[in-house]
């Protein structure tokens, strides 16, 4: 009885002193447990990106440098620089990457600088339209470059009959200067990321500091070498760097041009025995050091941090109106490069549509047959229905993780939130083939996450890598929605009763959307076309996806050609009324969507 | 009734608040008055638990809220920019508390409504915040604090936004809505005139410290030290030693002049003791004949005409006195003149240097 009665005694004095804890630390255990959270999330989102991006690519550059005893080892690096074969693809891998991004800003310079200075008629609805190549994956045009400049292309059927070309005699466009066709790609392919970083850093320039140059005498050409290069440096080697990379390590449009002596395609070749020959991730490594290194000096060229300059205020850039002729020779300039810059799309749409194009300047005839073989193809019907698959949930992903990313990055202080910024825009300078090699050493027999192995069903491995590859614009997009949403709103929501997590989904997100929207309409444009990961990981018909299906079709003689080009068209179709209608619905410009 | 308690906290190496210590009575309208940059908003987003003390406690009736969320706190914040949410309508915005605290619709419509009326809101429900006026997107935010029925109403600088006339109004509105639902208010501005003219008391602070507390009319009348009597009204500052300090009174030397100095609660003056004295301009009269009482001769230096009241400036000695007059008749006192100038012994403060 007695003990009975202390026992009571006993709970009745642990229930009051924990009263007292709870009232004492309840408080600070909530406040810890919405930090608690966060820290959550963060180490969620490190793991993912140390899983998913930093694992494959060291697991992809850890086999250059280990003998099969498992002991380091250069010989695999130096064999890449002894063999001729593959210094050589080394060095037409930077031969077109040099070459792309010159032409790009040979290409880029005049467009933004006139779009910067003048304003002419349809400037809008042109300025549009010279972004338009960016959407169009360039290995799909070159099905239609090759039908132009192949040797019983357009181009000599033209020269033909305007009787500068001989009845017999044949000018091989493309074999003679297969380069330059990689490279014309690349560039007309790539140079409206260029455009757009020379535009928004011309925009950026006080038109003040002209002025004062201008005042001390230094006027014209000399002054926009003295005053307005150095100030556009950064945009032009933000741009630069990221489209050499792009086309350092392009995939698709040496493939399609039949162009194996360069490294993108010497790893593809050699990803079928990455189990036994250490050669790939030699490659591997060489490239991405390549990549890397390139990245670094731009970097370094650019300098720590763009100059600062004085506010514009009030005061716009001098925009000259162009009346008249000169307006219209603006404008047909703009159009001339929309043009140049859509032929090669242009020539599928008509390959596509052609009965037989063979040594004429146009079909002979047209049909809508290959639309509809396609539509009972067994390889196009799947990869439709794949791309939309796995493009979608790479893009929720995407929106997932960059919401939280860039919450974590803008709206707390956590540490370390600046290199979880830094390694969330990364994946813009790591080429797409580098990933998906690391994605197949990952998931080799006997490793890791050997279960994940893309050969039985690539749908994990093929929306991870769209998603690791896409996730910067949703990030970016996103974290310039959270600046712009001001805290407080958040702030206010909490004051009447929202918890931090209520306040974010009923306030923030609900104001972001605009953002969100842009972010992952581009991600999933890029994703429902994404080439070298889908070449690489896409490994069975059934699982392939859009772009692996056109290059298998185009492979294929005969009706290949054609059905590969009505499926580049459906898709072409698919992605322009989606961007269309991204950009109607969130009513910005083009552009704002396509900044990198 | 809040209790803040020994509250101190730093940013990086800024001390932004420095042991303060304050009660706030159930039902009290209290300012937070200060020049920008002296802490009253970091102590009010402490109060709201958006920031942690680094030391010190917070009390809500007796109940340590120092490391609660402020979701959790049940106060109403009104913000400077409002914050009002661009997506939704006034009806909305001014919804969402309740809606956070999954009250029943009817419920929810029915206080809607209700604040809605308190503010005058009531045929603007469905706008959006962007299709109405700042001072009524101002009634909003106030309506969204009021309509959770907050323990504690706090407003940062509320009125700051707002143009001088749709000021005066709005204070009062505010005023007359803390008196009509018994709010307790911690209200933070730098504008002494809003404080003064509906404040149940006031906290003066500085570099993050609490220099003075007390009602509008002690603060003004008695301000504790010369930080305080510059930031609340204008002043002039005389300095003397104490010649005579008998009960109540002191007499201060001023150079040639003696001044009878009324001190209820002499702040520890002795004969001999060095004092800052603090005239207000407004207590201080002029006149061409000597009047009763203590009085001293000063030249008319310059005059300042601002419609209301006249501001002048005499020279007595070393000294220049700011004197205001109001309705000031022009040429009434002629530059060059000397007049004779007077204060009443309770009219003059000591301060505390």
């Amino acid at each position: 009885m007695k003990s009975v009665f202390r026992s009571q005694e006993l709970n009745k004095a642990a229930s009051g002193a924990g009263g007292i804890l709870r009232r004492r630390f309840g408080s600070r255990l909530r406040e810890s447990v919405a930090s608690r959270g966060i820290v959550t999330l963060y180490l969620g989102v490190l793991a993912f990106f140390g899983l998913f991006f930093v694992l494959p690519i060291a697991i992809a550059v850890r086999g250059a440098f280990l003998d099969q005893s498992g002991a380091l080892t250069l010989d695999y690096i130096r064999e890449i620089f002894r063999n001729p074969i593959y210094l050589e693809g080394f060095i037409n891998a930077l031969k077109l990457g040099v070459g792309s991004t010159l032409l790009g800003f040979a290409i880029a310079a005049p467009l933004a600088w006139i779009s910067e200075r003048f304003e002419f008629p349809a400037k809008r609805s042109l300025s549009a339209c010279l972004l338009l190549p960016m959407m169009l994956p360039p290995f799909v045009g070159a099905i239609g470059f090759r039908q132009i400049f192949g040797q019983e292309g357009a181009v000599n059927a033209l020269l033909r009959t305007l009787g500068w070309l001989d009845q017999n005699q044949v000018i091989d466009w493309i074999g003679a200067g297969r380069e330059w066709g990689i490279i014309s790609l690349n560039a007309l392919h790539l140079y409206p990321i260029l455009y757009l970083n020379l535009v928004a850093a011309l925009a950026n320039v006080d038109p003040v500091l002209l002025e004062a140059a201008e005042n001390l005498g230094c006027t014209g050409i000399r002054r926009t070498w003295r005053i307005v290069v150095p100030l556009i440096m950064p945009g032009i080697f933000a741009g630069g760097s990221i489209v050499f990379i792009w086309a350092f390590t392009e995939l698709g449009v040496p493939l399609m041009f039949d162009y194996y002596r360069v490294t993108s395609v010497q790893i593809f070749n050699g990803l079928s025995d990455i189990d036994s020959n250490p050669l790939p991730y030699a490659l591997v490594a060489v490239t991405l050091f390549g990549s890397a290194l390139i990245y670094m000096i731009f970097r370094l060229l650019k300098g720590k941090s763009p100059p600062a300059m004085p506010g514009r205020g009030g005061h716009a850039g001098p925009v000259t109106v162009l009346a008249g002729v000169r307006g219209l020779l603006c404008s047909s300039f703009f159009l001339a490069i929309c043009m140049l810059s859509l032929l090669p799309q242009l020539g599928v749409v008509l390959v596509s549509f052609s009965r037989d194009w063979y040594r004429t300047i146009l079909p002979r005839s047209f049909t809508l047959q290959h639309y509809v073989f396609a539509l009972g193809n067994h390889l196009t019907v799947p990869s439709i229905q794949n791309s939309l698959v796995y493009a979608s949930l790479s893009t929720v992903l995407d929106i997932l993780l960059g919401v939280i990313i860039a919450y974590l990055v803008i709206r707390t202080k956590i540490f370390g939130r600046s290199l979880l910024d830094a390694l969330a825009m990364l994946p813009l300078a790591v080429p797409g083939l580098i990933l998906a090699f690391g994605y197949l050493a990952l998931t080799r027999r006997g490793s890791l996450l050997s279960f994940l192995d893309p050969v039985r069903n690539p749908l994990v491995l093929l929306v991870l890598a769209y998603t690791v590859r896409r996730i910067p614009y949703v990030v970016r997009s996103a974290a310039a929605g959270f600046e712009q949403a001001s805290v407080t709103l958040e702030e206010a929501a909490q004051s009447v009763g929202a918890s931090p997590f209520r306040a974010l989904t009923r306030i923030t997100l609900p104001l972001i959307t605009a953002n969100l929207f842009s972010g992952s309409v581009l991600a999933f444009a890029f994703a429902m076309l994404e080439v070298s990961d889908s070449l690489v990981l896409a490994q069975k018909q059934t699982d392939y996806p859009i772009a692996k299906a056109i290059y298998e079709l185009s492979n294929i003689l005969g009706e290949g050609r054609y059905l590969a080009a009505a499926l580049g068209v459906w898709a072409m179709v698919f992605l322009g009324l989606t961007i269309t209608a991204a950009s109607r619905s969130i009513g910005a410009k083009l552009g704002t969507l396509f900044r990198i | 009734m809040i209790a803040i308690e020994n509250l101190s906290k730093t940013f990086g190496d800024f001390l932004a608040l420095e042991r303060i210590g304050l009660t706030i009575a159930t039902g009290e309208l209290f300012f937070l008055l200060g020049p920008s940059g002296c802490g009253k908003t970091t102590l009010l987003r402490h109060i709201a638990g958006f920031y942690q003390p680094d030391e010190g406690q917070i009390l809500f009736d007796g109940k340590n809220v120092t490391r609660l969320a402020p979701y959790l706190r049940n106060t109403g914040m009104v913000f400077q920019n409002y914050a009002l949410w661009p997506h939704l309508t006034v009806e909305k915005n001014v919804a969402f508390g309740l809606e956070e605290r999954k009250l029943p619709r009817p419920e929810i419509d029915r206080r809607v409504a209700e604040v809605l009326h308190v503010v005058r809101l009531e045929d603007l429900a469905l706008r959006k915040i962007h299709e109405i006026s700042g001072g009524q997107q101002q009634r909003v935010a106030l309506a969204r604090a009021l309509v959770v029925r907050p323990a504690c109403l706090l407003l940062d600088e509320p009125l700051s936004n707002l143009d001088s006339k749709l000021r005066l109004e709005m204070r009062e509105e505010i005023r007359r809505i803390c008196r009509e639902f018994k709010l307790t208010s911690i209200y933070v501005t730098h504008d002494q005139q809003e404080a003064l003219s509906i404040a149940d008391r006031i906290a003066v602070l500085n570099a993050g410290k609490v220099l003075q507390v007390g009602t509008p009319a002690e603060v003004y009348r008695h301000p504790r030290n010369r930080f305080v009597a510059e930031f609340i009204g204008e002043g002039n500052f005389l300095t003397g030693h104490v010649v005579v300090a008998r009960n109540q009174f002191l007499e201060v030397e001023l150079g040639r002049r003696r001044l009878l100095v009324a001190a209820p609660e002499n702040p520890g003056a002795n004969a001999g003791s060095l004092v800052t004295l603090c005239l207000r301009p407004e207590a201080i009269e002029i006149a061409e004949i000597q009047p009763p009482g203590q009085s001293w001769r000063a030249r008319l230096v310059q005059t300042t005409y601002l419609g209301q009241i006249a501001q002048h400036l005499f020279r007595c000695d070393e000294d220049l006195l700011k004197v205001a007059e109001f309705n000031p008749r022009p040429a009434r006192f002629r530059s060059g003149e000397r007049y004779f100038l007077s204060i009443a012994p309770d009219d003059i403060t000591i301060l505390v240097e």
